[in-house]
């Protein structure tokens, strides 16, 4: 304390940061808690209709999450360890869903498989209907299965090449190596991986709210309380059903599976030499990635050609129309790229603070600071958006129809990355550079310029762009609080597209796209290899 | 020890990984039963060459056989050459016992062989006691008995060491190695190790293969190599060494007098043909250890044809049982390694010193 007081340009940071954590992160969540009586808590949860989706989401939790996490393991295990051709594009293709709105693989898939899909309907002559939970299982195992390959390829690339061989020299070859000694090693690592697979699940709106049809799950049952009936109690209540199982497997994922990954024990290690694998093991692996790889391309496929299609299902004439409607009338648009790269700059911004605090500094709530950071991760965007709907937009702080509201829970949402990414970056900056800066006489805020901005850039425009790509493709965290007055394109999208005007949500979907992967590919350029995209 | 039967043959092997030459044209012959050791600095293609014969890279160009066999397409597992890692590859999810008897469960060996095998195997190393623990719960020195005992349990026809005694401290080094060396001789196992460690080397081997650059520069004895070297390369890894640089003066049928900073110095080669060799006015370089360098008690002039020399000690070194002096002579810096030094403080004092004509080492040009 002694220290900080001498500081005082550090104090005052820590202090602002500590405070916009209670009201931003901490507040939101006290209110939902707060919000319901504990007699409507009994009769919401005691209704039939949400026990039956509350039933329903689990059962789509474990559907999804082990078919995402099957295919994720099988995407990358090809990745990683095996010569299968054109492995670098599956990966490269398991890479775009990353950087795209959740919902649009079901938007995409109703387009393509539905009633009037082009596939189903046009191609096959069948009529069916895609709507319910098996189309909302398809959409979800595409819409999240990437993200799961990402983080076990991560875990297969972090297995000592030596232990592989080892159990080659030893004798194991084919699939006794990969029984006894790969995915054994693996397997902590692919668990936690499906475990953060399975809050994305459970936490997915966009998704249900347009293919599940009929079939509700709880994430779209609290935003029909509000929008059907506002009421603002039960909503609560069903976001409340969502992140207690959501946070506790997010305390699971991090105290004991965390805890349980293998590491390596000494040494160094050496690139491991990809071995042929045996033909037919290769051949089904290939075809296996390539149906998934198509399933993905398809969904850009068409959602490009529906912004060029004058009515989806009944008239296919080329036109130019909607394009021409985003270029006028494109508030929408606007907004999304304003509100986002305010969002992503804040977090960024914010979370290189926060992880500097904490990795460097010793300070009273330290520990409160690194969980709140991440307390996000576990926060379903539904929570977080009736949370900010409770806290402010009504006295005190009224913050209904503005700018500010958006920008500032796409912020909040998104500390967690940057500051993981963040602490990551600070570790691997040996503190040795801070002493030696501090025993020649520099003071904390010059260390800070001087020597760890420097080493942060990389990591810092790394959150920038996670947040902003995040920011701009999110539905869930926003669809309480968008309005007429601050509309932003995702809200519009699913509004167009529960409207059925397909055109026009095509094209709004993929002016998204453009912007994200043209954020992305300027972020490359300039970057190059210091861009680290996900920090898992 | 069968020192005369081969028992792997390395044949005009080469590698490369993208555009960097890892092996260049090696070949080698090593005997059965003896202990050879591939030396070299990091990058020099010692361990390719190790997991090349273990079976972990292809053999691009060249052959390998083990006996007669060919073995260029013979995948690892049947080659019966089994290796110790660098960092032990201990199977962390696995414990003690199933980490010994793992490759012993692959060949589906029933459990009492597999008992009497693995018992065999932990009373030569001394590891019972660990049998039911993790790999993450013993010590470094532990784990390298444990790897040891891996690799022997397989009753291997060729042990391959990758650099096996790297992450030990020094103390459990110098012991381990001796047991090592003890236990190779007892069990006449054909055994390949690599290290970059030259001191390693020199006590362990029967024969030390030098590389660098992909090549093998020099073959042979750890006496050969030390007072041998083939050329610069060898004579400066392998130790500490005076190179001097000089001119031919004279050479008569048993010695060679060679002028050195304008002094001559006197060699008695070893080799019985070196006057045909050298010519007078040859540039030839000399090699001298340090501890072949004596100081002479009294201080005497130079060029008086007993190889008695003039310097002055510049920089000195207290080692414990030697004491190493930097001494100006001749136009260079030698390093001298006096054993049980007397107290008198020599830096920056003159002294004279003897170098042995006879453990002058000519280096071939």
């Amino acid at each position: 304390m002694k220290r900080i007081a001498k500081e005082p340009f550090l104090a005052v940071v820590m202090l602002f940061i500590i405070s916009c954590l209670f009201l931003f992160v901490i507040y939101p969540i006290v209110r939902v808690f707060l919000y319901p009586s504990g007699k409507e808590l009994i009769t919401v949860l005691s209704h039939p209709r949400y026990i039956k989706a509350i039933f329903n989401s689990l059962f789509m939790v474990v559907l999804s999450t082990s078919s995402s996490a099957f295919v994720g393991f099988v995407f990358a295990y090809t990745i990683a360890r095996t010569d299968v051709p054109l492995r670098k594009y599956f990966k490269l293709i398991s890479l775009l869903p990353l950087f795209s709105p959740p919902f649009m693989v079901a938007f995409s898939y109703i387009m393509m498989f539905g009633k009037n899909g082009i596939i189903t309907a046009k191609l096959l002559g069948l009529s069916v209907n895609i709507f319910g939970w098996h189309g909302l299982w398809l959409a979800q195992t595409i819409a999240f299965f990437p993200i799961a390959a990402l983080m076990m390829e991560g875990v297969l690339q972090s297995i000592p090449p030596s232990l592989e061989y080892a159990g080659r020299n030893l004798g194991a070859t084919g699939f006794t190596l990969f029984k006894t000694i790969t995915f054994p090693l693996a397997r902590p690592g692919v668990a936690g991986a499906a475990l953060l697979v399975s809050i994305q699940v459970l936490a997915d709106f966009g998704n249900p709210i347009m293919i599940s049809g009929d079939f509700s799950v709880v994430a779209t049952e609290a935003w029909m309380r509000i929008e059907g009936w506002a009421d603002v109690s039960g909503a609560a209540i069903l976001s409340l059903v969502l992140l207690v199982p959501s946070f506790s497997i997010f305390l699971f994922q991090r105290l004991w599976v965390g805890k349980k990954s293998y590491v390596t024990i000494t040494g160094k290690s050496t690139q491991i030499d990809i071995r042929r694998i045996g033909s037919f093991m290769r051949w089904f692996l290939f075809a296996f990635c390539s149906v998934f790889s198509l399933l993905i391309l398809l969904v850009y496929l068409a959602l490009f050609m529906g912004a060029f299609v004058n009515g989806w299902g009944f008239d296919w004439t080329p036109t130019l129309r909607y394009v021409r409607e985003i270029f006028s009338r494109s508030t929408e648009v606007t907004n999304s790229l304003v509100f986002s790269l305010l969002a992503g700059g804040g977090s960024a911004l914010f979370s290189m603070v926060a992880a500097y605090l904490v990795s460097r500094k010793k300070f009273f709530l330290r520990r409160f600071v690194d969980f709140t950071c991440i307390l996000p991760t576990a926060l379903p965007g539904i929570f977080l958006g009736i949370g900010y709907s409770i806290a402010f937009t009504r006295p005190p702080v009224d913050l209904h129809g503005t700018a500010a509201i958006i920008i500032l829970s796409l912020m909040f949402w998104n500390i967690a990355m940057g500051y993981q990414t963040g602490i990551g970056a600070f570790q691997q900056i040996s503190p040795s550079f801070h002493e030696a800066a501090s025993n020649l006489g520099a003071s904390s805020m010059r260390i800070f310029k001087e020597i760890e901005i420097p080493l942060i850039k990389g990591p810092f425009f790394s959150a920038f762009i996670v947040s902003f790509i995040r920011a701009i493709t999110t539905l869930s965290v926003i669809v309480f609080l968008a309005t007429s007055k601050n509309v932003v394109a995702t809200f519009s999208i699913m509004n167009l597209v529960s409207d059925g005007f397909y055109g026009k949500a095509a094209a709004l979907t993929c002016s998204l796209l453009i912007i994200a992967f043209l954020v992305l590919g300027i972020a490359k350029l300039a970057l190059g290899k210091r861009f680290e995209l996900f920090k898992v | 020890m069968a020192m005369n039967e081969i028992h792997l043959r390395i044949e005009n092997v080469h590698k490369t990984f993208g555009k960097t030459k890892a092996l260049d044209s090696v070949s080698l012959d090593i005997a059965r039963g003896s202990f050879t050791t591939f030396l070299g600095p990091s990058g020099c293609g010692k361990t390719t060459l190790l997991r090349m014969i273990a079976g972990f890279y292809e053999v691009e160009h060249g052959n390998l056989y083990m006996g007669d066999r060919l073995i260029n397409d013979v995948p690892s597992h049947l080659r019966n050459a089994v290796m110790v890692f660098q960092d032990y590859a201990l199977f962390p999810h696995m414990t003690i016992r199933e980490n010994i008897t793992y490759g012993l469960r692959i060949q589906k060996m029933t459990r009492e062989d597999i008992e009497k095998r693995l018992q065999k195997t932990i009373g030569y190393l001394g590891i019972e006691a660990l049998l039911d623990r993790t790999p993450g719960q013993i010590s470094g020195g532990q784990q390298q008995r444990v790897a040891l005992a891996r690799a022997l349990v397989m009753e291997p026809e060729i042990l391959l060491l990758d650099e096996p005694l790297s992450n030990l401290d020094a103390k459990l080094r110098i012991n381990i190695r001796a047991e090592l060396r003890q236990l190779q001789r007892r069990l006449k196992i054909t055994t390949i190790y690599v290290t970059h460690d030259q001191a390693e080397a020199l006590s362990l081997s029967d024969r030390i293969a030098v590389m660098n650059e992909g090549k093998i520069v020099q073959y042979g004895s750890p006496f050969e190599i030390y007072y041998r070297p083939r050329n610069t390369f060898v004579a400066s890894f392998v130790g500490i060494v005076n190179l001097m640089k000089g001119k031919v003066a004279s050479s008569s049928s048993r010695t060679i007098l060679v002028s050195v900073g304008g002094e001559p110095v006197l060699v008695v080669p070893a080799d019985k043909e070196a006057e045909r060799t050298y010519k007078p006015g040859d540039d030839i370089t000399l090699c001298v250890r340090p501890e072949t360098i004596r100081l002479e008690s009294a201080l005497r002039g130079q060029g008086n044809g007993e190889n008695v020399f003039r310097g002055r000690v510049v920089n000195s070194i207290f080692e414990g049982s030697s004491v190493r002096y930097w001494i100006e002579s001749l136009g260079m810096e030698f390093i001298v390694d006096i054993f049980d030094p007397g107290n008198e403080e020599l830096n920056n004092k003159d002294v004279s010193f003897r170098i042995n004509p006879e453990r002058i080492h000519i280096l071939p040009t």
